[in-house]
């Protein structure tokens, strides 16, 4: 039985009265679609036996793609042996019994971090006593004047101040007697 | 943006969570990852990007975020198959900025075509036959060249990376037909450049008749 063989247009022109291979069937040999081939692909098979056009148009660029591959695939070989080999980082282990280990890490570097921090909050500290301090002075102050206040407020009330008290009552035995040892004194001065 | 390719590359260690370890996930021992898939992805990325250091960068990139992103892993395809499809997302982020563009003319790291044809293996051994390899591999080169990104993508990830198309589908998130479709017509593309190119001869060589022959005696 003959194949049924649809005409390429390029190369019925060249072999007039006879059917070539369609550019889908060269492509389904050429791609070589392998649940295809039993069944569709039997009549190109069929047609590259007695065809010798077909089978020469399909050796030759089976046999050049084939050259393609080699030439590509040797390039970039040799291309990608010249580079640098990477370098990876080393694989670490990373099981679930390493987990605390990482937590013990984690903590140890917090503690490492937090460490200087107490120390600056501790140097931070101290001129903030001297500031309280500071603070703290012009309130006493205050709180003395307040008193000082007082007590020329009391002064100045009073109907005899205190500095006059000796003289307030001179009936007084104790006042006069020491008012008689000082007269003599100003008695002598006038002799 | 590209790092230079001078000094010791570091991979961040910042990426060492602890936050996604309750399951283990092939991406814990990431450098045997690396060692095993970073050829693959750095393949992928240059073939697509065309630009050494923006390869690597973008390998980096795809091995960092395949690291943060490892418990979302679930291993419901393979690992390359999700790092291929980081990078393909990383390479199309990347293509999409102007500043690419830019780059891409001016970047002294762009990828010479005569630098992969450089590469052709040596099979026959004749000058003849390498300097026709290297035609061909300069041909399919610039073919990829014109493709969208989306049948580049493909087309590298099925002739480049040799993947099924499943996997491809996997890898980019479009249903097969589509995969399929964005194929053939990135083949398409191809086919035609290498026609035009003269490289399939009208009357294949004698040679070719007698392998093919002999091919066809081999399966009867």
């Amino acid at each position: 039985m003959t194949p049924q063989l649809r005409t390429q247009p390029g190369l019925a022109d060249s072999a007039p009265g006879k059917s070539h291979l369609t550019g889908e069937q060269f492509g389904e040999l050429m791609a070589g679609s392998t649940e295809s081939a039993g069944g569709e692909l039997a009549p190109a098979e069929a047609h590259l036996m007695v065809c010798e056009q077909c089978a020469a148009e399909l050796a030759s660029l089976r046999e050049a793609i084939c050259v393609f591959r080699e030439a590509s695939n040797a390039y970039a070989d040799e291309e990608l042996r010249r580079r640098p080999r990477w370098v990876l980082p080393e694989r670490r282990s990373t099981s679930l019994s390493l987990v605390p280990a990482y937590w013990v890490a984690a903590a140890a570097m917090f503690l490492t971090a937090l460490f200087p921090l107490q120390v600056l909050r501790r140097h931070s500290a101290q001129p903030q006593a001297t500031a309280v301090v500071a603070s703290s002075t012009p309130t006493s102050s205050a709180q003395s004047d307040e008193a000082l206040l007082e007590d020329v407020n009391s002064e100045i009330s009073a109907t005899v101040p205190t500095s006059m008290q000796a003289l307030a009552d001179p009936s007084d035995d104790e006042t006069a007697a020491n008012s008689e040892t000082s007269v003599p004194t100003s008695n002598q001065r006038k002799d | 943006m590209h790092m230079g390719h001078e000094g010791v590359r570091m991979f961040p260690s910042t990426s060492l969570s602890l936050g996604a370890e309750a399951r283990s996930t092939p991406l814990d021992d990431l450098e045997n990852v690396v060692a095993m898939y970073q050829p693959r992805v750095f393949r992928f990325l240059l073939a697509t990007l065309r630009d050494r250091d923006a390869a690597e960068t973008l390998t980096q990139e795809t091995f960092l975020r395949a690291w943060s992103a490892r418990a979302s892993f679930r291993e419901d395809c393979s690992l390359a198959t999700w790092l291929i499809r980081i990078a393909l997302n990383l390479a199309r982020d990347h293509t999409r900025t102007g500043r690419f563009r830019f780059w891409k003319r001016v970047s002294a790291s762009a990828v010479d075509v005569a630098d992969v044809a450089a590469f052709v293996p040596t099979r026959d051994g004749s000058a003849e036959a390498q300097l026709i390899a290297q035609q061909q591999v300069a041909g399919i080169w610039e073919s990829v060249a014109r493709l969208s990104s989306r049948q580049r993508s493909i087309f590298l990830l099925r002739f480049l990376e040799e993947m099924e198309i499943p996997e491809i589908a996997a890898v980019t998130g479009l249903p097969l037909g589509t995969v399929k479709s964005h194929l053939y017509r990135a083949l398409a593309v191809v086919r035609a450049q290498h026609n035009t190119r003269g490289a399939t001869p009208r009357n294949p060589t004698p040679r070719r008749a007698a392998r093919r022959d002999a091919t066809t005696k081999e399966t009867q």
